[in-house]
């Protein structure tokens, strides 16, 4: 494993000369919060930024995407007939993306990327994008970060691991893509590996001391039936006024809704983000909703993520624990406290 | 109200109309229609509420 | 204000224990600094986990007709604002007076969370009301401010702190606020040429997700199915295309008209921090210069929106 070493004076020279191969991403503040963007020629990442309102899971999978396109002017010959759009498949980076958020990608790769199905949207995008991902030395008040697989200075999903040194970055250079990154941008001073790798063991242990923990341990055990059919779930819906904001800041939730727009002869096929917590979600054309109730739909969104995932996928829970939707929900339910009172819970 | 508040966006008062038309007055309606339909010709510098799906 | 707690917990259990309600919609502490979270509480062992501070900017009138008993009342503490949106649910016939127990609490604002958050580079991780004194800590450094410095702009402008509707009062009324320029926010947009408020709306809403926490936060905002839900018709996209963002937002904000009490819930909810009373304080500003009206002060009288009077100041039908 590579370990170089960057002065952070040349930063942003080295990012600057990166933007010829690739489009950039990173943190970037308005007023209305932090979020990761792709960045203007002259902006340059905020990489001390606290946790992003928003999750990066956009870069790969966009809250609106233009999927398909048909013209419906009958005189063309392949009139009505749906076409790919163009995909934008140029390589790109995301800079000091948090290691919660990488191992959040793997996640929604079980969905957009697996045997049986392979998204070509969200893949290509993957494929072209490196991940350049930054320790987070001082977790926030939300972050669980440790208890989900996941923690502060975790690997997973990521082509650079990056820790902040006050003066400079050490970086973790972990696959080829990374290494290919580092060299677009002329960084190449190597630092010793042991003595790096000590360095991140001290930070990673300093930050985990912050970080509660939360019990997921038994979650596995219960059984589906008595989870869903348990008496908390009227006081743990209560309340909540069912808007999307915990499904559209995670950065595991990978759920859409297709749409077709026309305008004049134009035909246009997207894809939305959408979220459980919208009694549209399930409505049938029937006029059936079957999850028509304000406490089944909380009750979905945290048994798809602490109990129908955990046995589907056998990778733990559907959480990374980056603490987002605690922290955005405007009547505080918080998932670290309802998971434990499904891990703990016993039928009677 | 409306119309203030579409104002107050910076859309064009002129975009909304409202009028009182009994099912008999045929060519008041039809003069009606034609009055906005020019009103809002003449304002179509700026589509702000057009979509654009070229992009 | 923290000082009316402990009346309200005794209102509470008495009214629990004595059976006259089935159960109290009040605030309890939330699970991390500066959070509050509605709850039912329907056991007087409960009652102590309620709480009011200024945090509490939600408005628990949107909780009311979810839980309303096919018999017998429940309990809602409420605010200046959430007592005057009790006034238009009756109004409106969503809510009968006698289904309701109120339990009226004086206010003297709810803070504004960005803002303090704004003060600190880093994450805060405890806040501590004393009176106007709020203490707030992060691992940086700790900071004392007053609370009135913070307050929430529909605060700051509130002229009802007061409940207008109440069965008992949880404190003495606090003194109501009088204000040179009530409107000096929405002056400021409508000073501006038409192409720059065209921007201002623009960049408001430039970063909406469209989880519609406004509208679900929002005591008006309780049809079955909302116009952005409807898919026979369908009225607008559910994508970001900006032409669906401002159609939801400008609809959203006339379906307040003259209905809205400026209790700033929709901005208290907006993950975004989108200042969305920028559209509903306009309509506000006109439904008391036009009609003389504010929302929710009056049971008997019908909403200027839901009347048609001879003497009507509009003279918008052609």
């Amino acid at each position: 494993m590579n370990f170089i070493t960057i002065d952070k004076k040349d930063w942003t020279t080295g990012i600057d000369k990166s933007r010829e191969t690739y489009q950039v991403f990173g943190p970037v503040q308005d007023e209305n919060g932090c979020q990761i963007k792709p960045l203007a020629p002259d902006v340059h990442p905020l990489m001390d930024a606290g946790v992003t309102v928003m999750s990066p899971k956009s870069v790969l999978f966009p809250q609106t995407q233009k999927m398909l396109t048909a013209t419906l002017d009958a005189s063309i010959e392949d009139h009505h007939v749906m076409k790919p759009v163009k995909k934008d498949d140029t390589p790109r980076v995301v800079l000091g993306i948090r290691p919660y958020d990488a191992r959040a990608i793997l996640l929604v790769k079980l969905n957009f990327d697996n045997p049986d199905y392979q998204d070509p949207y969200w893949c290509e995008a993957y494929a072209a994008t490196t991940f350049v991902g930054l320790g987070v030395n001082h977790p926030g008040p939300c972050d669980f970060s440790t208890s989900t697989g996941c923690g502060p200075f975790s690997e997973e999903g990521l082509d650079v691991l990056m820790a902040d040194l006050d003066d400079r970055y050490l970086a973790k250079i972990l696959t080829e893509k990374g290494e290919t990154w580092a060299g677009a941008c002329g960084f190449d001073t190597r630092a010793d590996a042991a003595e790096s790798q000590s360095l991140f063991d001290i930070l990673r242990k300093e930050a985990e001391k912050n970080i509660t923990s939360v019990d997921t341990d038994q979650l596995s055990e219960k059984s589906i039936l008595d989870l869903y059919e348990a008496p908390f779930w009227d006081d743990v819906a209560f309340s909540c006024i069912n808007c999307g904001t915990c499904t559209f800041v995670c950065p595991t939730c990978w759920c859409f809704d297709i749409q077709d727009e026309t305008k004049h002869k134009t035909a246009v096929r997207f894809r939305n983000w959408d979220t459980c917590m919208s009694p549209l979600f399930t409505h049938h054309a029937s006029g059936h909703n079957p999850r028509g109730s304000k406490v089944q739909r909380v009750r979905q969104r945290f048994m798809h993520k602490l109990k129908y995932f955990v046995d589907k996928y056998d990778q733990g829970i559907m959480c990374v624990g980056c603490g987002r939707c605690v922290a955005s929900c405007p009547v505080n339910i918080d998932i670290r406290e309802v998971c434990t009172i499904m891990n703990n819970y016993e039928s009677k | 109200m409306m119309g203030n508040l579409l104002e107050h966006m910076g859309v064009e008062r002129d975009r909304l109309h409202f009028s009182w038309i009994s099912s008999a007055e045929a060519t008041k309606f039809v003069d009606v229609v034609k009055e906005i339909s020019d009103k809002v010709r003449a304002l179509d510098t700026d589509k702000k509420f057009a979509k654009d799906y070229t992009k | 204000m923290d000082t009316c707690i402990e009346k309200i917990r005794t209102i509470c259990a008495d009214l629990l224990a004595k059976g006259k309600v089935q159960k109290v919609i009040g605030f309890a502490e939330g699970s991390i600094p500066m959070a509050s979270r509605p709850i039912a509480v329907t056991s007087k062992e409960d009652v102590a986990k309620l709480v009011f501070n200024a945090t509490c900017g939600l408005n628990l009138a949107n909780y009311v007709s979810d839980v309303l008993p096919k018999e017998g009342k429940i309990a809602v503490t409420a605010k200046g604002c959430d007592s005057r949106n009790l006034v238009t649910h009756m109004v409106e016939n969503q809510v009968s007076r006698d289904q309701l127990y109120i339990i009226g609490v004086p206010c003297t604002g709810m803070v504004d969370k960005r803002k303090i958050a704004a003060l600190f580079e880093d994450e805060i991780t405890d806040f501590i009301e004393d009176g106007d004194t709020l203490t707030i800590v992060s691992p940086q450094k700790k900071e004392k401010v007053s609370k009135k410095d913070v307050l929430r702009h529909n605060c700051r402008v509130c002229t009802h702190r007061n409940p207008v509707v109440f069965d008992v009062m949880a404190a003495e009324p606090v003194e109501e606020q009088s204000l040179d320029q009530p409107f000096a926010d929405v002056d400021h947009i409508a000073a501006m040429d038409p192409a720059a408020r065209w921007a201002h709306f623009q960049e408001l809403t430039k970063n909406c997700i469209r989880c519609y926490a406004c509208r679900n936060a929002c005591p008006l905002c309780y049809c079955p199915t909302c116009f952005v839900d409807e898919s026979s018709p369908q009225w607008v996209g559910k994508g970001q295309d900006k032409t669906d963002i401002n159609t939801f937002h400008f609809l959203r904000a006339f379906h307040c008209a003259g209905r809205c009490t400026d209790c700033g819930a929709c901005v208290e909810a907006c993950p975004m921090g989108i200042n969305v009373r920028d559209f509903t304080r306009k309509l506000n500003k006109d439904a008391l210069e036009l009609f003389g009206w504010e929302a929710g002060l009056d049971m008997e009288k019908r909403p200027p929106l839901d009347v048609y009077s001879p003497d009507d100041p509009n003279d918008f039908i052609k």
